[in-house]
């Protein structure tokens, strides 16, 4: 049953992405309800998965050589991952359905929409690292062919191939992790060598644990790599949702929690997790304070939200990091599908065009606001419980003088979401728009996120069975109780975070009487805008590689001497090299 | 069955064929007719069916006897794993190729010559796979050599055409001179060109056998492409007709490959490293291939440069066989060799029935540039995606069959545990997503909404030249899904390879 399960919810989308395309672009309606049928079906399939969650591999089709078993484990970590990225993932394809109405290219769509979900599944359901960087790389495809959907316009051809090239970047750290793994234990299997960590050289295993968090940052945009996610904004807004929520950031997170057992004691690795999801929590909150553009607030805020994941491996709170992840991506998929409801509704991304909104889409405005507070992390919404819950991982794991910078980062949270949240829905419209209503399926997409931001903690205690002893052997994650945690959290760091976010909104409301604040913000406006630097650093890497391809365009002459005269050269080289070296 | 029969039917026919195709299409041109043409086309199509079936029945036969081969006088020929590798190769390109042509071809000036040219183009490459002494290897080099160089110059009324045709027989002349040199040392020392000969001999310190290997580098090394031997080949495979581009890519340049890796496999008890050699060239094609490619703006060009870099990942495979005697490294070469004339068979053809519909069937001889692609799968669907299919696979992006290839290359290089590796795998892998710089962007360009002018005034593409497109994606997103489906091929390549460089 399970293997059934499994195949469904990997080859079903899939499958449903040959279909669509295979359906035609002249049958948008038919189109659009298949998109919608397969995704759902493997978002079913994966909540069926969840009682059957197991340590053991399922699926073990051998391979050999130098490929391995191709190996399938829905342990704990697995499954709910893949709940995320089917479920979420049919959300975004049913919001998809009024979204993209009458778009052209639909199939292209959603085929590589399907496509997504599916590897991300497999992505967390492997054990194999060969696998898991066959889907990771697969997921790296779709997001370029996503974000690079309206192939016309030349910001969006850049965004998209910037991610690839991004995320592929950082891949060669988990490809040299995965080789060398192999190398030294004959396995591509995660779960032995979370088992066998100990017997691998002590260098080695400095090797992998470095890799795989390059591979991990640059997935989850996190410092240096930031750069490539804010640009991903040119994508459709489901797009948007599906990248920053149900899957491909996820990935990084994932492979961290995922090997945190087996590289906890390499010397530096947990402080250069942490200090990399600070940097990132910090860099990308100073940035959607000064941004305007709707989505790429909502871009920054993930790139912020994700640091504070990374943050909680590093100290070692994996289950709290993995709450938060599930609480972001309900957030986060409810933000940006009610951003993608305005942006469509009145088309434009600026906030300082909009003002007012509120009153035209009352329902997106509400749904928006429930994401906001969460995000924000307000009781009693989800956000609260699992960022208080990160922060708490972090003063028990970490150094202080992090801890003190990510309450701070949480108060500049609740300030950039207050600022977006007034910009957008509040106040008088500052330019003239027309407002569409919004779509059905935009509507049946947003409620149920909305109620399940509201309530989603209260499953903590079953949570944390899923990610338990049981399926995830090698996690000590304590089995715990939605009790338990309340006792937990209310005691007071957590009123002092509190008071800190709630300063972060009163700054908001009270900014006109905070002119030295104020003032002082708008000095390193102009660093945040230039992204830090990191903008003109890729720039400037670019530039310097097709200068140096331009410049060896010369050696191709085209004159056939010297050609000859090369390959003369080139024996007279070898000669030398043998008599030197002989 | 009769191991001299099944050789003399395996290398006759399809220089028997040539010779037929030739003669039908003359004597059909004399009398003014064109039903020649049509036999011809159906000719060679028919004549690789039936050269397939007897590499089936060879190698049966081989496998039930451990074996076959043949010496006659000086001459020796041996159908082992290499040869299988090369042949299955050659055929199954060669058909997809000749299907391709059928429309690309029809009506052109000497239509007949070019499928008799192509039929020994093969005949000559399953030659060299079965060559097993040094001389008979050099004879069919040269032959293909011949071969090949018509076909460049195919358009021989196309100046620049003329000129890739030049520049290509004249290098390839060099290194073919440099290859004979080469044999002569190894013959002075040895007293025989048999491999089995020059491996006794080559076994004591032997001068000669070691400097006339090098030689053989250089001279196979040219028609290998080798950086910086590879000046020839982008204006040979962008003038050429574009199934001989496929061809020359995804076939003629490794068959220089396999000459030098069989002959160097014979002097692996020589105190040199060879490995370190190719892993060197290997590395150097790579990073000069992609940035020679990064800022090409005519699709042939680019492919064209594309292929030094994937000789360049073979090498790194086959050099790490060698040095640290990792048998992954190897098959992974021949693996990414399979692989390789699959994605840019695939990527010639489909950019081939893109410059056929878009400017030869309007009567104009000018490259498909870039730009020219803007828009083309509104227009032509199919080989938009066949060309995106090929491109993202020699860009090494999963499911396609280059990332396995390449995989397993890497998987070599890090068995060998040690730091240089590692830093050959970083530089491997960072220099496979730089070829994504150049590949993606021509994806974009395909599915945009605005179409060039190109594609706006294009004719439709027929059908035939879209079946073996279809044939190719398959093969290679299967591959990539399966990559144990070549196993069969590329171990026994292996061993061939590397059982007599290590004992």
């Amino acid at each position: 049953m399970t293997m059934a399960m499994i195949a469904v919810m990997i080859g079903g989308p899939w499958l449903g992405a040959l279909v669509v395309w295979a359906v035609g672009d002249k049958r948008e309606k038919l189109q659009h309800w298949l998109a919608v049928l397969f995704s759902a079906v493997a978002g079913a399939a994966a909540i069926v998965l969840i009682p059957n969650a197991t340590s053991e591999a399922i699926v073990k089709i051998p391979v050999g050589g130098a490929f391995g078993d191709f190996t399938f484990v829905p342990d704990g970590l697995g499954v709910f991952l893949s709940v995320i990225a089917t479920v979420i993932g049919s959300l975004a394809v049913v919001f998809s359905t009024s979204y993209m109405k009458g778009e052209a290219s639909l199939g292209r769509y959603y085929a590589f929409v399907l496509f997504f979900i599916g590897a991300m599944v497999g992505l967390v359901l492997s054990s194999n690292l060969l696998l898991i960087f066959f889907f990771w790389e697969i997921t790296a495809l779709c997001s370029y062919a996503l974000i690079a959907f309206h192939n016309d316009d030349p910001k969006a051809v850049r965004g998209g191939v910037k991610a690839l090239i991004i995320t592929s970047i950082g891949g060669v750290g988990l490809l040299v992790g995965a080789l060398v793994l192999f190398a030294y234990t004959g396995s591509f299997d995660l779960n032995t060598f979370l088992g066998a960590s100990g017997t691998i050289p002590a260098n080695i295993l400095s090797l992998l644990a470095f890799g795989f968090l390059i591979a991990a940052a640059a997935k989850s945009a996190q410092f240096p790599f930031q750069t490539w996610l804010p640009d991903a904004m040119e994508a459709p807004s489901p797009i948007s949702a599906l990248i920053h929520a149900a899957t491909m950031v996820n990935a990084g997170v994932y492979l961290l929690a995922r090997t945190f057992p087996a590289f906890q004691g390499v010397p530096f690795w947990r402080e250069a997790v942490m200090i990399v999801g600070t940097l990132s929590a910090i860099l990308a909150a100073v940035m959607a304070l000064t941004a305007n553009d709707l989505k790429r607030v909502l871009a920054y805020s993930t790139v912020s939200q994700l640091g504070y994941m990374v943050y909680a491996i590093g100290a070692g709170g994996v289950f709290a990091s993995q709450f938060h992840l599930f609480s972001h991506s309900i957030f986060k998929a409810l933000l940006f599908l009610g951003a993608g409801a305005v942006i469509h509704s009145i088309g434009t991304r600026d906030m300082l065009e909009m003002g007012g909104v509120g009153r035209k889409l009352p329902l997106v405005k509400w749904v928006f606001i429930i994401g906001s507070l969460a995000l924000a992390g307000l009781p009693i919404l989800n956000g609260f419980w699992s960022k208080e819950l990160i922060l708490e991982a972090g003063l028990k794991g970490g150094p202080a003088w992090l801890y003190v910078l990510m309450v701070i980062v949480a108060g500049l949270t609740a300030l950039y979401t207050a600022r977006c949240v007034w910009l957008v829905f509040f106040g008088e419209p500052r330019t003239e728009y027309h407002v569409h209503p919004a779509g059905i399926g935009m509507k049946v997409a947003l409620i149920p996120l909305a109620l399940a931001a509201l309530v989603s903690w209260i499953a903590v205690g079953p949570f944390s069975a899923l990610l338990g002893e049981r399926t995830l052997p090698y996690h000590e994650i304590e089995q715990t109780s939605l009790a338990t945690v309340i006792h937990e959290i209310l005691t007071l760091p957590t009123l002092i975070a509190l008071l800190v976010i709630g300063l972060g909104i009163l700054l908001w409301f009270t900014r006109s009487k905070m002119e030295g604040l104020i003032n002082g913000l708008r000095s390193i406006r102009w660093a945040s805008e230039k992204s830090f630097g990191f903008e003109a650093l890729n720039t400037a890497f670019v530039e310097v590689t097709n200068n140096i391809a331009e410049a060896l365009r010369s050696t191709q002459t085209g004159i056939l001497n010297w050609n000859v005269f090369a390959i003369a050269a080139s024996l007279i080289i070898l000669f030398v090299i043998l008599v030197l070296g002989g | 069955m009769n191991p001299t029969l099944l050789f003399q039917d395996l290398i006759i026919l399809p220089f028997a064929a040539a010779v037929i195709i030739y003669l039908v299409g003359r004597i059909s041109l004399r009398k003014e007719k064109d039903w020649g043409f049509s036999v011809a086309r159906a000719l060679a199509v028919f004549s690789l069916l039936i050269e397939g079936c007897l590499l089936y029945f060879a190698v049966k036969f081989a496998l039930q006897t451990g074996g076959i081969y043949l010496d006659v006088g000086e001459v020796s020929l041996m159908l082992d794993g290499i040869g299988l590798v090369l042949t299955a190769v050659v055929l199954f390109l060669g058909l997809m190729v000749t299907l391709f042509s059928v429309d690309y071809m029809a009506g052109e000036k000497g239509e007949e010559k070019y499928y008799a040219l192509l039929l020994s183009t093969i005949g000559s490459i399953i030659g060299l796979g079965l060559a097993f002494d040094l001389f008979t290897l050099w004879i069919w080099f040269e032959a293909m050599a011949i071969s090949t160089f018509l076909l460049v110059a195919f358009y021989n009324d196309e100046p620049p055409s003329l000129e890739a045709g030049i520049k290509y027989l004249v290098q390839s002349a060099v290194g073919s001179a440099l290859v004979l040199l080469g044999i002569a040392l190894i013959f002075s020392q040895a007293g025989s060109t048999s491999f089995a000969v020059i491996w006794q001999a080559a076994s004591m310190s032997a001068p000669m056998i070691l400097i006339g290997g090098i030689l053989l580098i250089v001279g196979f090394g040219v028609k290998t492409a080798l950086v910086p031997l590879h000046t020839w080949l982008p204006d040979a495979h962008s003038q050429a007709p574009s199934g001989i581009s496929a061809m020359l890519s995804g076939i003629v340049i490794e068959a220089g490959m396999i000459a030098m890796l069989r002959s160097l496999s014979f002097m692996g008890r020589i105190e040199f490293n060879w490995g370190a050699v190719l892993l060197v060239f290997g590395c150097l094609n790579i990073l000069v291939g992609n940035l020679l490619a990064l800022r090409q703006t005519e699709v042939k060009r680019l492919l064209a440069y594309s292929s030094l870099v994937h000789v360049g990942y073979m090498l790194v495979g086959f050099g790490v066989g060698f040095w640290y005697g990792q048998a992954n490294g190897a098959t992974g070469g021949f693996f990414h060799l399979i692989t390789h004339s699959l994605m840019k068979g695939l990527a010639f053809l489909a950019a081939g029935a893109l410059l056929y519909a878009l400017h030869l069937k309007n009567n104009e001889h000018v490259p498909l540039t870039l730009s020219d692609l803007n828009g083309a799968s509104r227009k032509y669907p199919l080989a938009a995606f066949a060309l995106s299919v090929a491109l993202l696979a020699l860009g090494g992006l999963p499911p396609l069959a280059g990332f396995m290839s390449k995989w397993q290359i890497l998987v070599a290089a890090a068995s060998a545990k040690n730091t240089l590796m590692i830093i050959v795998i970083i530089f491997v892998g960072l220099n496979s997503v730089l070829s994504l710089g150049y590949y993606a962007p021509i994806v974009n360009r395909l599915y945009r909404r605005e179409t060039s002018a190109a594609v706006e005034n294009g004719k439709p593409i027929p059908v035939m030249m879209i079946v073996p497109l279809l044939l190719l994606v398959l093969a290679v997103v299967v591959i990539g899904l399966w990559p144990a489906a070549m196993d069969f091929f590329t171990t026994k390549a292996t061993a061939s390879l590397l059982y007599p460089f290590f004992y």
